[in-house]
């Protein structure tokens, strides 16, 4: 049974991660005076792209710059079989947790690793960008993981879900939501793509099946950390779980996009200086949850 | 005080009123006179090179400055002794382009140029053509001839990062090649002229006096009325036309109007490009009323089509303008609102704060104008230096910044926004009674007029010398950003990369504007594959 309800959580996020996208494209229509694309648009965006050709440049490395992609696109796919999304079924094992951080890492490194290998300047800016973000981002999230292993004393998700009420466990999922903002490339942190500046950066030179791919792989991305950070909150088995999930993808989603619309981008220094400032504070939490708060 | 300097190096005066000193000056005395009159606190506007072989003198330069302390405008003319004048960019760089661009169009040489290149055309258009000659025919087509790009050294570390031909930031075909180490920009190179129309040639050959106004206003699709109305000055001026005053009235207002919807379009432009999206779609919704209002008072949104020689085509009356301060009421709020609130935001503030300087000292020396000029602390202002229209009449500030970054260009376009609401509601208020248009005038021969405006952007100065009958026989328009762009690559020396695009866009360039004049034909130019045309490129 496990199998069979693990595999409607995969079709559930498959289906549904471009249609939060959409969702929040048409709150921040309306929250800038416009009528927004259909609750559909990210899908038809997708087929459109899949349907195209694509195209390698001259300079590329071609293998790394094809596979990037497909490493991407599983990469992602695989962390949905540990984290549950819509039904509360997952692989758990000890040290789920670390896995999916690295998953989600690897995601990010294979992005990178295509955008370098296509030979254009602006992507190679872009990647520059997006490892330097990844970096000052990664040692805030180690203390988040620090902090809700000690609270929950655990490191597989069968034990973490839901955490227990603390001071130290509501600051840590004040972080994670902030983390969870930066990781998925918003305002004012989508340095990396920055379309005025470097013509979305990485992304520059993919085209058709490829760019779908990429695409869709952050939308599940996104997707995957909103129902992370739900999973800490919400009761693991009862039926109340289902509505709180679906709401919870609601709510965040009207969070994330009304901050999004109110803000302009950094620049990746003042970026990096203020994640830097974030890593801090999470230092200060994790010794908050040692002393047991 | 400039007098005696004209005077003092054996120039000629040929034209002495209030608003123009016309001098013929000998070419051993040219870059003294010029070096002078910059100390004078004059500053160089625009030159222009005439082909004047059938008034019988030959080739000529003119040098335009813009007097503020005199009000006045001094124009320095020398003749080409076998083609040849001696070059003042050693002496003020800013004439280095409006030089370059008589060799190209001309045929004039300047000794001792420091950079004698080509600046408008195209790299395969053959030696020896000069397509402002007299005998060059508007529709004429040069042989094309094989061109070959030289190769460029790479410098270890630095990469070169091209912003153009084709970049989301530009929204017009201009390239800025940018050095870069790591997010440093260590260098700039700027190329353009891309999209030379060939407007001035097509003036002087095909069109009537009072055709070229809509010609005018065509120059640029965001201030081309202010162009317009700088040509209508300068054959007024050199005509001697009195416009009724009504007319000038008439002309202030959407002159105004014209500000306010540029000013806003550019917000809306710079908020994007520091990614607050939100701000740029309420800017651009509001700017949406103001050209509702320009086609109440024109019948057109934009390109309004409203100056004749000696006058505007419509009247405002009554009902109108009881509307425009209608709607005026609700837009002045609603600006100020979204400004203000964009002005508070921390983050944008800090994109912008200290980026891009442009010391006045270099700004001086480059000639730059408008915006640009007053964010770098210099006064500058043809509204008040040259009063034109109404705007003698008028009462309005002049905001001036010392920063010289790109807050204070934000800054200074912010002031103006609402010191152009206060103009248009004194305009409407004084409105003079009386007619619009002045028929009864003659074109006289061979006579110089100037003819400037305050454009959103900076100065406009259009130059003619009339043939007489109803026809021109130079036109010489130059629009603002013509004198801003040389300041870009200064101000973006030293910056991060990130910045570039709002360093570039904080001048408010018209790419087009500045490139007036040459199709150049794909299809005709080059016959083959769209691999070898890159290639070529």
């Amino acid at each position: 049974m496990n199998i069979i309800f693990m595999a409607i959580n995969l079709a559930f996020a498959l289906l549904i991660a471009p249609v939060v996208d959409s969702f929040e494209m048409k709150i921040r229509a309306r929250l800038q005076n416009r009528q927004g694309p259909s609750i559909l648009q990210t899908w038809w965006d997708l087929i459109k792209l899949f349907k195209r050709p694509t195209v390698e440049p001259q300079d590329s490395v071609k293998s790394f710059y094809k596979l990037a992609p497909y490493v991407t696109f599983t990469a992602v796919l695989t962390a949905y079989l540990i984290v549950p999304t819509l039904l509360p079924s997952s692989i758990n094992f000890i040290g789920d947790f670390i896995v999916v951080v690295y998953l989600l890492g690897l995601a990010t490194l294979s992005f990178v690793i295509g955008a370098f290998s296509s030979g254009n300047a602006y992507a190679q800016i872009g990647s520059n960008r997006e490892v330097s973000l990844f970096m000052s981002e990664e040692l805030l999230l180690a203390f988040i993981v620090g902090t809700i292993a000690v609270i929950g004393k655990s490191l597989s998700f069968d034990q973490l879900f839901p955490l227990p009420l603390r001071i130290s466990s509501v600051l840590a999922l004040l972080l994670l939501l902030l983390v969870i903002y930066v990781a998925s490339a918003r305002l004012p942190f989508d340095i990396a793509e920055a379309e005025p500046e470097i013509i979305e950066g990485p992304l520059i030179e993919y085209s058709g099946k490829h760019l779908g791919l990429l695409e869709y792989s952050m939308f599940l991305k996104r997707l995957l950390l909103y129902s992370l950070l739900l999973n800490f909150i919400l009761p693991v088995q009862n039926p109340t779980r289902l509505i709180g999930y679906l709401l919870g993808i609601m709510i965040l989603s009207v969070i994330y996009s009304t901050f999004e619309a109110y803000y302009g981008r950094f620049r990746i220094d003042q970026a990096v200086k203020l994640m830097k400032k974030l890593s801090a504070v999470a230092l200060v939490v994790w010794i908050i949850a040692l002393v047991g708060w | 005080m400039i007098i005696e300097i004209l005077k003092g190096n054996d120039a000629k005066i040929l034209r002495h009123d209030e608003k123009v000193i016309l001098a013929l000056v000998p070419n051993d005395k040219l870059r003294s006179t010029a070096e002078l009159l910059f100390k004078a606190g004059c500053y160089y506007a625009t030159g222009v090179g005439v082909d004047e072989r059938l008034l019988g003198v030959g080739f000529s330069m003119y040098h335009i400055f813009n007097c503020e302390s005199e009000k006045r405008y001094v124009v320095l003319k020398a003749v080409a002794s076998n083609l040849r004048i001696p070059s003042i960019t050693p002496v003020i760089s800013g004439a280095n382009w409006a030089e370059r661009e008589a060799m190209d169009m001309v045929g004039i040489f300047f000794d001792e140029h420091p950079e004698p290149l080509r600046l408008i055309l195209p790299d395969d258009w053959p030696e020896g053509i000069h397509p402002l000659r007299k005998e060059f025919h508007y529709n004429e087509r040069p042989p094309r001839i094989e061109f070959k790009p030289s190769k460029k050294e790479k410098k270890p570390g630095v990469m070169e990062v091209p912003v153009g031909p084709y970049h989301p930031t530009l929204h017009e075909p201009e390239v800025f090649e940018l050095h870069v180490k790591g997010e440093e920009i260590v260098g700039a190179v700027y190329r353009g002229f891309h999209v030379h129309r060939g407007l001035e040639k097509l003036a002087e050959e095909r069109m009537t006096i009072n055709q070229i106004p809509f010609l005018a206003e065509r120059i640029c699709g965001i201030c081309g009325y202010t162009h317009n109305c700088a040509y209508a000055q300068a054959v007024e001026d050199a005509a001697k036309i009195e416009v009724p005053e009504r007319a000038l009235y008439i002309r202030t207002i959407l002159l105004e109007l014209e500000r306010l919807h540029s000013h806003l379009l550019w917000f809306g432009v710079a908020f994007h490009l520091l990614g607050f999206d939100s701000g740029f779609m309420h800017t651009w919704r509001i700017r949406e009323a103001f050209m509702d209002l320009a086609e109440l008072l024109t019948g057109n949104r934009k390109t309004y089509g409203m100056n004749l020689i000696g006058g505007v085509r419509r009247d405002i009356d009554e009902e109108k303008k009881k509307k425009v301060l209608e709607i005026f009421e609700k837009t002045k709020k609603e600006t100020k609102e979204v400004l203000d609130n964009a002005a508070e935001m921390k983050e944008l503030i800090s994109r912008m704060e200290g980026v891009g300087v442009l010391p006045k000292r270099e700004g001086r020396e480059i000639g730059v104008v408008g915006p640009v000029a007053r964010a770098s602390g210099i006064d500058t202002d043809v509204r008040r230096d040259h009063p034109y229209a109404a705007y003698g009449d008028l009462e309005f500030k002049v905001p001036v910044y010392k920063e010289g970054d790109v807050l204070a260009r934000f800054l200074v376009r912010y002031e103006e926004t609402f010191e152009s609401f206060w103009i248009i509601e004194q305009a409407l208020d004084q409105l003079p009674p009386g007619d619009i248009l002045s028929e009864d005038y003659e074109l006289p021969e061979y006579a110089v007029g100037i003819g400037a405006t305050e454009a959103p952007r900076g100065e406009d100065v259009h130059f003619v010398i009339t043939e007489g009958g109803n026809k021109v026989y130079r036109w010489r328009p130059r629009a603002p950003t013509y004198n801003n762009l040389p300041a870009v690559p200064i101000m973006l020396m030293g910056e991060k990369l990130a910045d570039a695009p709002i360093i570039i866009a904080s001048i408010d360039p018209c790419f087009s504007c500045t490139d007036h004049m040459v199709i150049v034909d794909g299809e005709k130019v080059c016959r083959c594959s769209l691999d070898d045309y890159l290639r070529r490129l």
